[in-house]
């Protein structure tokens, strides 16, 4: 079972659900995916640079960077860091997880639930909506609260 | 060619460092600073405008560690005391921002004045068994015109008078108090019904538009935080100054590893460092500095630059302090908030109260119960609960979770006072370096042994009540408090939260404390260090005792004193300019 086949996408968004119900149709084996593929891209999908999602009305500027760079030492902070959760995510894949696998994946669905839909999940702002969160602001601007 | 690179080299770009670089680059100085951490916060290249990284984002933030440091580069340890062995634990120890702008960039900019009685807590409340309560070698008037000027330098919005308990002042802020946070309303009313002081707490943020940075959205996003719209003013505001003098040369990633002594070892001539912009080998390169050599790492990271060279003497680390923090948390009933009136959106903090600061009869019962001449809280924050995905982790895994998010205890029906508890300093707590943990370059990682003395406990334990009182008749239908570090089993905390045995608190503090006798301060009162005299500490590590105040504006304020010192400038002369530049803004 690899990364992204069917069986494994099978398994690991079971393993989402178990945590956070809910969390699959929201987007959060989106978010894992991205996650552990985010330095496939340049700039890594690491840091979602201001305006990446822009929510139902935001209006990102044309051209605008939307993803920070990452510097070397991050870079290889962060490979070390997808590395773990790589295997991590191929125990819980073939049934083999372990305690602390199962707690990246609450803390990943839990992620991928309720933070910014730059990073893959909390589709639309879906997580956000279920829970009355008022949508963050970008750009941030002064508005009568709720 | 020149034997010198600058002026001054200072190391660390937070509050402290970024205060001494614009007073030194004021007085025509020319300035290099190092930075070990990246830069999200400001231009390099004229005109130094905003670099605009900051979003309102959680996860960048809080869970993916863009302002720094990450703590599979930069490890540090954590152990209550040498019975402990080596550590208890690793990785994200009290870690302060490492990024340009320093711990200025995630607080949320409280920004209190010490007290009077702060500066002489020995002479005033006498000595306490088992720590070394001292007078700092410096009193509140000789810091008073140094208040003043960073308070001008960063814009401080507030209400002068709203204290009764606080210091005299030669000027009113420079800004008018922020917007205040529906919740906080609520309680300080009730603080008040119970006979407390709250007041408007005096925030470097800008309340209005001020120093070409807009006033605050009230986001939400504060605390913790990169403000999207830099309306948090400290450290930028001292750092664009410093860049737009054209005498300041910022340099980010870059990692200062050693201090270059002439051949008397007793005069700094540069400071060596490693080029993070370089992987896998940084370069060392070294920078030249004519006159002085300014620490501003923070109370962590220069003591262990100056344990790394021997540097300072025996008492380097020790006398560490944090505050003591008792966070004492009701659960309101949801209509007790209605969309948007928790901490969804405004500043994180806006209403303090600081009565357990004075001396009060029910103070000393409490003292005196527990054997001790006298006891001192800290000041109180009175601020909201978490944000989504830290709540959501809280909760923990399972079928509840759902019931639990839209029940909302830990964020929507939460309100909290957080008290900020004067830890009194002991000989014991410090920081030292790791016998075998080391960052990713090969350093020994700083390690930290605290634990609290018991005054901070008795402290702790007379505030707990108090404030469950005030937050239940303010409507909470459950109040409760807890501690950090925690109180009780240690195994339990370890299996719940390894690194949450640690402190907590991001005020850190003491580690190199100033001082009028050689053989007990790390720094003089001019803040050289003794026996190495061009090399000031410009951030909290001088504190003589830790007091119960956020600690930001008083590092500043001493960094001011420190370096106008240095440049022969005066203050006064300064912050009359500055706010004649402020005014002609507006």
């Amino acid at each position: 079972m690899t990364i992204g086949d069917p069986a494994w996408r099978a398994a690991v968004a079971e393993a989402l659900d178990a945590a956070v119900p809910g969390s699959v149709e929201l987007g959060a084996l989106d978010y894992v995916e991205q996650l552990l593929g985010a330095l496939d891209h340049d700039p890594p999908r690491i840091w979602a640079a201001p305006g990446s999602w822009d929510g139902a009305g935001g209006d990102r500027p044309a051209g605008a960077p939307s993803w920070l760079e990452l510097g070397p030492w991050e870079r290889q902070a962060w490979e070390r860091r997808i590395e773990g959760w790589r295997e991590a995510y191929e125990r819980v894949a073939a049934g083999r997880a372990e305690e602390d696998d199962l707690r990246t994946v609450h803390v990943h669905a839990c992620e991928g639930t309720y933070g910014d839909p730059a990073y893959g999940g909390n589709r639309d702002g879906g997580g956000w909506a279920r829970i009355g969160f008022p949508e963050p602001l970008h750009p941030p601007a002064r508005e009568v609260a709720g | 060619m020149s034997t010198w690179d600058c002026d001054a080299v200072v190391i660390g770009s937070g509050p402290g460092g970024s205060t001494a670089a614009e007073v030194l680059c004021a007085a025509g100085w020319s300035v290099v600073v190092l930075e070990k951490g990246r830069n999200h916060l400001i231009d390099t290249e004229p005109p130094h405008d905003p670099l605009r990284h900051f979003a309102n984002d959680e996860l960048a933030a809080h869970r993916r560690h863009l302002l720094g440091p990450d703590p599979l580069l930069e490890p540090r340890s954590y152990r209550r005391s040498a019975e402990d062995g080596d550590r208890l634990v690793v990785g994200e120890v009290n870690n302060l921002p490492s990024t340009v702008g320093g711990g200025g960039v995630h607080a949320d900019a409280k920004l209190p004045r010490f007290r009077e009685e702060d500066f002489r807590l020995r002479s005033e409340r006498g000595p306490v068994d088992d720590a070394s309560v001292e007078d700092w070698p410096l009193s509140y008037d000789d810091l008073e015109p140094h208040y003043a000027a960073v308070e001008e330098l960063f814009g401080v919005a507030g209400e002068a008078g709203a204290n009764p308990f606080a210091a005299p002042r030669s000027s009113p802020y420079p800004l008018p108090p922020g917007d205040d946070m529906p919740m906080a309303v609520v309680t300080a009313a009730a603080a008040a019904r119970a006979g407390l002081h709250p007041y408007r707490a005096p925030t470097g943020v800008n309340s209005v538009p001020n120093d070409g940075r807009p006033a605050c959205t009230d986001c939400g996003f504060c605390g913790g935080y990169g403000c999207p719209v830099q309306a948090k003013s400290d450290p930028v505001s001292a750092l664009q100054r410093a860049l737009r003098s054209g005498r300041c040369d910022l340099r980010p990633e870059c990692y200062a590893t050693e201090l270059v002594l002439d051949a008397t070892g007793r005069r700094a001539t540069g400071v060596r460092y490693l080029d993070l912009r370089e992987h896998p080998e940084p370069a060392t390169r070294e920078v030249r500095a004519r006159h002085a050599v300014i620490l501003a790492g923070g109370a962590f990271e220069t003591p262990r630059f100056l344990l790394r060279q021997g540097l300072g003497g025996d008492l380097v680390g020790r006398f560490l302090t944090y505050h003591y923090q008792t966070f004492t948390v009701g659960m309101f009933p949801r209509d007790r908030f209605p969309d948007g009136t928790g901490g969804e959106r405004g500043r994180s903090v806006t209403h303090l109260h600081d009565d357990l600061m004075v001396d009060t009869p029910e103070l000393r019962r409490a003292a005196a119960g527990a054997g001790l001449p006298w006891v001192r809280g800290g000041v109180v924050e009175h601020g909201a609960g978490q944000m989504p995905v830290e709540e959501a982790v809280t909760y923990g895994a399972g079928p509840h979770h759902l019931d639990s998010m839209r029940d909302s205890a830990l964020r929507r029906r939460m309100w909290v006072f957080t008290m900020q508890g004067e830890d009194l300093p002991q000989g014991s707590n410090r920081v030292d370096l790791d016998p075998s943990v080391r960052d990713v370059w090969g350093l020994p990682a700083g390690r930290v042994t605290y634990a609290p003395h018991p005054h901070e406990l008795v402290a702790s334990a007379f505030a707990g009540p108090l404030h469950e009182a005030v937050l239940t008749d303010a409507g909470a239908e459950v109040a409760f408090s807890a501690t950090s570090p925690p109180q009780g089993d240690l195994d339990v905390h370890l299996a719940a939260n390894p690194l949450g045995v640690a402190p907590a608190s991001r005020h850190v503090m003491g580690t190199a404390r100033m001082g009028s006798d050689p053989a007990t301060s790390v720094v003089s009162a001019e803040q050289r260090l003794w026996g190495v005299d061009n090399v000031l500490v410009c951030d909290s590590s001088v504190f003589v005792t830790s007091t119960g105040y956020n600690p930001t504006l008083t590092l500043a304020a001493l960094a001011h004193r420190a370096t106008t010192l240095l440049a022969g400038a005066q203050p006064s002369a300064r912050a009359t300019a500055s706010a004649v530049r402020r005014r002609k803004r507006s």
